[in-house]
């Protein structure tokens, strides 16, 4: 202590700073009240508040003329001092989104000692815990009151500094945050409790002479300023972390996903509740036993990534099928720590899968062959007296079959993997389209107009443009039906033109496309427009469909033309 | 002192004001102070002022700092309650409501700083000034605020309960008037001060009851209690009337038994004279912003009354 040169305080300058001190303090304390309901405000005024009476009590013990008004507003300042420190805490932690430790029975236990040591200030006459003697001293002209501690002063202060480190901790972390205004909200926060903290501090240890006065209170002249920064500069009431931490947990345990946490000794140590439902197993049989008892084909897993196959899980529920994967959990130096395993019900994918496959098997074979036996039997009737009657039932006949094509189309248009189908060039692709109607329908007149060279398509386009193109002649009342199909490139992508001098589209269809989604009372007129809505989708892609004057159509379809690099389609 | 001051701009209007019409505020300087003056109820705090004054010459008290500490607290009070029902208030004042809601940061700035100044100055006054200083604030909270009914059902404020809210704000303004000069001079509390509290607690109430009329189609659709809701214009005016004789009475008396200077009593009579005259007017005229005003300005014209014998 030797090093330091204690000097000091002059009462009239303590006085001005107080004064000073007690504005920044009630302004910061109001401005923290308006702040209301937001995390940490009322901790806030509270703390503030706190602040602001330890000053006031400071300026009335300086101006008290006897030993005993003196001794009563030291006392009576306590009331604020122990504010400070249970203020600070619930304010961290409401501030941080830690609030669950805010519960009433916790804020009480905190307060014991805080409270304890009101009662025991006020009582301070009837015994000397708190302070053995108190003196009247005249320094340098002033009276100053010297009180020799006792020791639940030093349990007192100990337990505020154990506060404010406590409450100083998640504050702390966020000077780290990715968040500017976090980092400054906490740097301000931090520096408005370490100035009257460090005060504290030296005052304690002898550092300055301040003749006894306690010169904590000057330094929340430095607090007031440092908090308003962090209301105003920084919006600590605007911009909150508060939800974070909570957010965090939240996606763990409210996640769609069962989810899985285990140790590096395939340890399971945390699951969420989806979890318990895939698995069958209540935490408390689960948390704590290896995870081979726990999750079926746990050795068959990857160390990362994703399982090849479905996973089988039997459990309370029934057989149900999930995609698993396997994140690792590294520590900063990128040890492993353990493992988190994710399992996602696909068990109605699946059956979706299924049911389509029953479907196109149906459409393929079950169906072309009833109706070809209705063609058979009508062909019987052909020679007779309904002869007119047989032709209708054939052709009526062929229009099941269609549908039963198109169904079947739309089944494969789903079923194949087009990633893996190697793309079209666009020009041979539009080419065969016409080549293919044109062959069903020789009547109608179908060309191929402009058409880009070194330009692909997804071969998903091929049923696109097809039914496009069949669309246009059957939709068509025309004597010759005219169709043409042309292509450019357009900024990085395909553009497919249909036109045709057909019937046009009515609003009524577009409108059901554009929606998406058809209900029993608005629906289309066929499964065409739906296939080609479908594969340009896949394509990643989009159409549109615009009437023509003074008769037919033009569908227009943009997908990206995947001859040219991803990166550069994406510029 | 006021109690209420629930001042319109002009005639009564439920139209917003355009964008041109809230900018020309910067662009006349002078008329934008006034404008600031009157909707920032920054000239409540002045009248608050020469309420204190009054009481210094009344009870012949040394001057101090209670008149900044009286007008900074009335600012804040004020401002702060003008914030806080900007809403509820756009129907009735959509001028100051404009006002309010475009400076509103600038005001709570305004608002927390001169609270802090003033209850520091406060503390400069003693332990007494610094309580009777906090008082406005506290009845503040328990008068308007939505704080206390939002922590607790068993709590209604008492903005929204029949008389408890005229003699709230009256009680309150009327004890820190009259006690913190006293407190400041460390002096006692007198025949005379209680005269004088007595004096301003009647014309206070009377002043809170002037403005409900005009609002009393409002806040009877949103529950508030006042006495023009319950017993209507005519028979409020009565009454106010009433109050402003009994006031009258006390004067008289206190003047007669030598409590307050019989000069000093004069002057309280003239201005208690403009207020039967604007009491008179209430329920009677379209001018309503202009009747609160004046109610307001009683004490100004007292505090007139009394420069010549000053000079």
């Amino acid at each position: 202590m030797a090093m330091y040169r204690p000097y000091m305080v002059p009462i009239a300058p303590l006085t001005v700073v107080l004064f000073a001190t007690i504005v920044i303090g009630v302004a910061a304390t109001l401005t923290a009240w308006r702040a209301r309901p937001e995390p940490g405000s009322l901790p806030l005024v509270a703390m503030l508040a706190g602040q602001s009476w330890w000053s006031t009590c400071l300026v009335f013990q300086v101006q008290a003329t006897t030993l005993q008004a003196k001794m009563f507003w030291v006392d009576i300042s306590w009331v604020g001092v122990v504010v400070i420190p249970v203020a600070w805490l619930a304010f961290a932690l409401q501030y941080t989104g830690r609030d669950e430790y805010l519960q009433c029975r916790y804020l009480v236990l905190v307060s014991l000692v805080p409270a304890l040591t009101i009662v025991l200030a006020l009582t301070g006459e009837y015994h000397d815990l708190f302070y053995r003697e108190s003196r009247l001293l005249v320094q340098n002209g002033s009276l100053r009151i010297h009180r020799t501690v006792g020791p639940w002063f030093w349990l007192i202060t100990g337990y505020t500094y154990l506060l404010g480190l406590f409450g100083g901790i998640p504050i702390l972390s966020l000077l780290s945050s990715d968040a500017r205004p976090f980092r400054g909200q906490s740097f301000a926060l931090l520096l408005g409790t370490l100035a009257p903290w460090m005060s504290n501090v030296f005052f304690l240890l002898g550092f300055y002479d301040t003749s006894g006065l306690d010169p904590t209170p000057v330094a929340f002249s430095v607090s007031g300023v440092a908090y308003l920064a962090a209301v105003t500069r920084f919006r600590l009431f605007g911009a909150s972390p508060s939800p974070t931490h909570r957010a965090r947990r939240l996606v763990f345990t409210k996640m769609h996903d069962g989810a899985v946490v285990v140790d590096r000794h395939d340890t399971v140590v945390d699951m969420n509740e989806p979890a318990t439902e895939v698995l069958g197993v209540s935490p408390s049989d689960a948390l704590g036993s290896p995870a081979t008892s726990v999750i079926p084909s746990y050795d068959d897993f990857p160390s990362e990534g994703a399982l090849s196959t479905p996973l089988s899980i039997d459990s309370d529920r029934g057989v149900g099928r999930y995609d698993v994967s396997v994140v690792p959990i590294d520590d900063v130096h990128d040890r492993p720590l353990g493992r988190v395993i994710s399992f996602h019900d696909v068990s109605d994918i699946l059956r979706e899968r299924q049911r389509l496959k029953v479907l196109n098997r149906v459409l393929r074979h079950n169906l072309r062959t009833e109706a070809n036996l209705i063609a058979g039997y009508a062909d019987l009737l052909a020679d007779g007296d309904e002869a007119h009657e047989s032709s209708l039932i054939k052709e009526r006949t062929q229009r099941i079959i269609d549908v039963g094509d198109k169904g079947r189309a739309v089944v494969e248009l789903f079923e194949r993997d087009w990633s893996e189908v190697e793309p079209r060039d666009v020009a041979t692709l539009l080419d065969s389209c016409v080549t293919d109607v044109a062959a069903e329908y020789p009547e109608a007149s179908i060309v191929v107009g402009e058409a880009p060279t070194n330009a692909s398509v997804l071969a998903v386009l091929k049923p696109v443009v097809l039914n496009l193109v069949e669309n246009s002649v059957e939709h068509n009342s025309t004597d010759v039906p005219w169709v043409e199909v042309s292509a450019r490139v357009v900024e990085g992508t395909v553009e497919i033109r249909v036109v045709d001098n057909g019937d046009g589209i009515g609003d009524y269809e577009r409108r059901v496309l554009a929606q998406g989604e058809e209900s029993p009372l608005e629906h289309g007129s066929g499964l065409g427009l739906w296939l080609v809505t479908w594969g340009v989708d896949i394509a990643d892609g989009s159409v549109t469909f615009e009437n023509r004057q003074p008769s037919g159509s033009v569908a227009t379809v943009r997908v990206p033309n995947v001859s040219v690099p991803a990166e550069v389609q994406a510029r | 002192m006021s109690g209420e001051a629930k001042e319109v701009a002009g005639s009564v209007s439920n139209r917003a004001p355009s964008q041109a019409e809230s900018t020309q505020w910067f662009t006349n300087p002078a008329e934008g102070v006034i404008t600031a003056f009157r909707y920032s109820s920054a000239y409540l705090a002045v009248i608050a002022m020469v309420q204190v004054l009054l009481v210094t010459t009344a009870l012949s008290l040394e001057t101090t700092l209670a008149p900044a500490v009286v007008g900074l607290v009335t600012f804040a009070v004020y401002v702060g309650d003008r914030i806080a029902d900007a809403d509820t208030d756009a129907t009735t004042n959509p001028e100051r409501t404009a006002f309010i809601k475009r400076y509103e940061r600038v005001l709570q700035h305004a608002v927390s700083l001169s609270y802090g100044l003033a209850i520091a100055l406060a503390v400069l006054g003693g332990p007494v000034a610094l309580a009777i200083t906090l008082l406005p604030g506290v009845f503040w909270i328990l008068y308007a605020s939505e704080w206390l009914p939002s922590v607790t059902s068993h709590f209604r404020r008492l903005k929204d309960v029949l008389l408890v809210n005229s003699f709230v704000v009256a009680f309150a303004w009327a004890l820190t008037l009259t006690v913190l000069p006293l407190a400041f001079a460390d002096a006692p509390f007198t025949p005379a001060a209680a005269v004088m509290f007595v004096y301003f607690f009647l014309g206070i109430f009377v002043n809170v009851e002037i403005p409900n009329v005009r609002d009393a189609a409002g806040d009877s659709e949103i529950g508030v209690e006042t006495l023009p809701v319950v017993l209507g214009v005519h028979r409020t005016r009565h009454v106010l009337l009433g109050i402003d004789a009994f006031t009258a009475s006390v004067l008289v008396a206190a003047a007669v038994t030598g409590v307050l200077d019989a000069m000093f009593v004069g002057a309280l009579l003239l201005g208690l004279a403009f207020s039967l005259t604007v009491t008179s007017l209430v329920g009677r005229t379209t001018k309503e912003e202009l009747l609160t005003v004046a109610a307001e300005s009683e004490y100004v014209v007292v505090a007139l009354a009394l420069v010549p014998f000053a000079l």
